[in-house]
């Protein structure tokens, strides 16, 4: 009996400190200053009529869809697409490779294509491969071998180009996003399409 | 135009205003800093960094305290104490940056300005001067093998650029508000007595504006450039040729962009060699009679900043001799000492009207003692001598900046260079590694100050894929080549 009663005391207890113990760890602690919030990042910017997050996230939008629609993808199984220099011929500071990584993964994700690594991480891909086969460190039956690098179907080039005209207190602003896919071993254009934006903005915004 | 009636009003908040600001108001920001150059001209920047430490003894350091000081660092090759005192500015700028988009903050210290002078503002630096803040820290990162930081305060100069357009777009509008409302219509053109040649030369004009330089969108280009990121170096180039036009290396950065990457083999070093001279304009206070029409106060004198360009600024050299053969001209891609005549211009607007509704205020409150004789007399009459003695320009302006920003470009061999400025005396050797590297060298007074770069383990890459071939691959290489002269013979 008196057992039992040790056995309910020990119980109750171990639940109390396990309740106290935990008790805060299921409430996430809320650090404020009350000054900052989350947006929904699909929220349409307006703010500037400089290049925005809306019109990466739009460009991105109509081109992978675009492009998943074109029936040479669907000619090849799977093929093998990398993704070349967008240029930038505007005077903003776009990053162009923010939006062709943004194409690629939206065209990744459908599961029809695969990406080769393209120029601008081809330096890291040597690297790597090399490290594995230099000195003793790697097995040799797991270390990947030199040379079986694959070479691209397509690749994926491109331009951004923009107009911009200021009249009285009225900033226009034209950006041009071209795209196009290209057969590696033909030369041939395969694809292509065009985003255009127009943005407007009276005096108080330039 | 409501000025104040009863006089007490204006007496308390000036002594009050005198006593916080202190030594602010009498300050000779000139003459401390004509100091502090004096003895890096002299090659002294041990003691240059002391007398400017022994200016500053207060806990509460100020911008402009920790952008001198980063520069006098860096000249030291003290790149890291350089950027970590630059931060602390940059934090500074930052706040600004904050308290500009929501409107709050500033608010209290311009009243005190309107009452005594610009001095008793918190000092937030010139627009140049911000922009200037985030390039010179991106090339304390470049100097101390940092490129990846670089980027990031590249990236900075861009969003920068940004809000001040977008401020002082909604300043001037409200300048011009303020003065058609008061009736103000003087400009600095209308200053007799007031340099106005100096804000109105041709080359003050021709710039865009006061804060955008050739010299951070072409670092811009270059940084972007190394980092492989062509997509970004061409606005780079592209801006700093629509800056400052007709410059063959500015015009060059873009023209090559593609090309260069091709062109620059392993063993080779795309170089940018930046030479700085001289020091940066400085400001100092003039009385100019301006006739206030405000409450018809008749002609009151008024203290108006003018520049004074460092006249050692136009010895800049203008070739870079390297290993004694390779003559690389200089360009003058930016002048600070233009840009801060551009910044004073567009300024010029603001401070004249609160000049104007300063010494309004400071005369009719005086006269209202003054009427009322006794006591309320000698009060106006100590009055009159605060208002003398208080009245005088802002001087500050960051000095340690260059006059002039001159650049060539070359690739070279990779490996130790002996570099000279002709018409100076000091060979320097400098090793140079990796794609792409920066030397700086700046003079001030009969002094040369160069660049030693600091090269970390992460060295700028090759555009052109690299193969370090240890025994182990090229053996592989080697088995695999003969693999397929065999097939192929068989075949035959």
């Amino acid at each position: 009996m008196n057992q039992s009663k040790h056995l309910h005391v020990n119980l109750a207890i171990t639940l109390a400190l396990s309740v106290a113990l935990t008790g805060c760890a299921t409430k996430s602690p809320n650090l404020s200053s009350g000054n900052v919030e989350y947006g929904d990042s699909k929220t349409v910017e307006t703010l500037t009529n400089e290049f925005g997050s809306t019109d990466l996230q739009s460009i991105a939008e109509s081109m992978s869809s675009s492009l998943l629609q074109s029936p040479v993808l669907a000619a090849k199984s799977r093929p093998l697409v990398t993704v070349a220099e967008v240029k930038n011929r505007t005077s903003e500071y776009i990053d162009t490779k923010s939006i062709t990584d943004s194409i690629r993964t939206r065209i990744l994700k459908s599961g029809l294509v695969r990406f080769a690594v393209d120029t601008s991480g081809m330096q890291t891909q040597v690297d790597e491969i090399t490290r594995q086969n230099q000195g003793n460190l790697y097995k040799k039956s797991k270390s990947k071998k030199i040379g079986q690098m694959e070479g691209a179907d397509f690749r994926i080039e491109g331009t951004i180009t923009s107009i911009v005209k200021r009249a009285d207190d009225v900033k226009d602003v034209y950006y041009k996003f071209s795209l196009q896919l290209i057969d590696n071993e033909s030369g041939v254009m395969e694809w292509a399409d065009e985003k255009e934006i127009r943005k407007t903005s009276n005096k108080s915004l330039y | 135009m409501v000025l104040f009636t009863k006089p007490q009003i204006v007496v308390l908040p000036l002594a009050m205003l005198m006593t916080l600001s202190g030594c602010s108001v009498m300050r000779s920001y000139d003459d401390e800093l004509s100091q502090t150059l004096n003895l890096v001209g002299q090659g002294h920047i041990d003691q240059a960094i002391t007398q400017l430490e022994s200016n500053n003894t207060g806990a509460d350091k100020d911008l402009l305290y920790y952008m001198e000081k980063s520069e006098l660092l860096r000249l030291n090759k003290q790149y890291k104490d350089s950027i970590s005192t630059s931060l602390l500015a940059d934090h500074l700028v930052d706040e600004w940056e904050n308290e500009a988009k929501i409107r709050l903050g500033a608010v209290a210290e311009t009243a005190g300005a309107v009452l005594l002078n610009d001095k008793t503002r918190r000092y937030d630096g010139h627009d140049y001067e911000k922009v200037m803040l985030s390039t010179r820290l991106a090339l304390s990162h470049i100097l101390s093998g940092d490129w990846d930081s670089a980027r990031t305060e590249i990236k900075k100069t861009h969003e920068r650029e940004a809000i001040i357009a977008e401020v002082r777009a909604k300043e001037t509008e409200a300048v011009e508000k303020e003065s058609k409302e008061k009736g103000i219509t003087t400009t600095f053109k209308d200053l007799n007595g007031y340099p106005v040649e100096t804000l109105n030369a041709p080359e003050v004009t021709a710039l865009k504006n006061g804060y955008q330089s050739a010299f951070s969108h072409y670092l811009a280009g270059f940084v972007y450039e190394t980092l492989n990121e062509p997509g970004l170096a061409a606005p780079g180039y592209r801006q700093a040729a629509e800056l400052q036009p007709n410059l063959k290396i500015l015009e060059d950065g873009l023209a090559g962009l593609e090309t260069r990457p091709s062109l620059l083999k392993q063993g080779e070093t795309d170089v940018l060699f930046v030479v700085e001279s001289g020091s940066a304009p400085a400001l100092k206070s003039i009385m100019i009679p301006v006739p206030v029409i405000v409450s018809n106060l008749g002609v009151i004198p008024i203290s108006f900043p003018i520049l004074r360009t460092d006249p050692t600024h136009t010895t800049a050299p203008n070739m870079v001799t390297i290993d004694g053969s390779n003559n690389l001209p200089l360009a003058t891609i930016t002048s600070l000492d233009t840009m801060s005549k551009r910044a004073l211009k567009d300024d010029m607007p603001g401070i004249i009207v609160r000049g104007i509704v300063r010494a309004a205020i400071k005369t009719t409150s005086q006269k209202v003692l003054m009427d009322q004789g006794g006591a309320a007399a000698i009060a106006g009459i100590a009055l009159n001598v605060a208002n003398v003695v208080t009245e005088s320009a802002d001087e500050r302006t960051w000095r340690t900046l260059p006059a002039n920003i001159s650049a060539a470009r070359a690739i070279i061999p990779s490996g130790s260079h002996e570099i000279v400025l002709p018409g100076t005396s000091t060979k320097q050797t400098i090793d140079i590694k990796g794609s792409h590297a920066l030397v700086v060298a700046r003079q001030v007074g009969n002094q040369l100050y160069w660049s030693q770069p600091i090269y970390g383990n992460k060295l700028p890459g090759y555009a052109q894929v690299s193969i370090n071939k240890s025994p182990d691959v090229a053996d592989q290489i080697v088995k695999k080549k003969a693999g397929k002269k065999k097939k192929s013979s068989k075949k035959k």
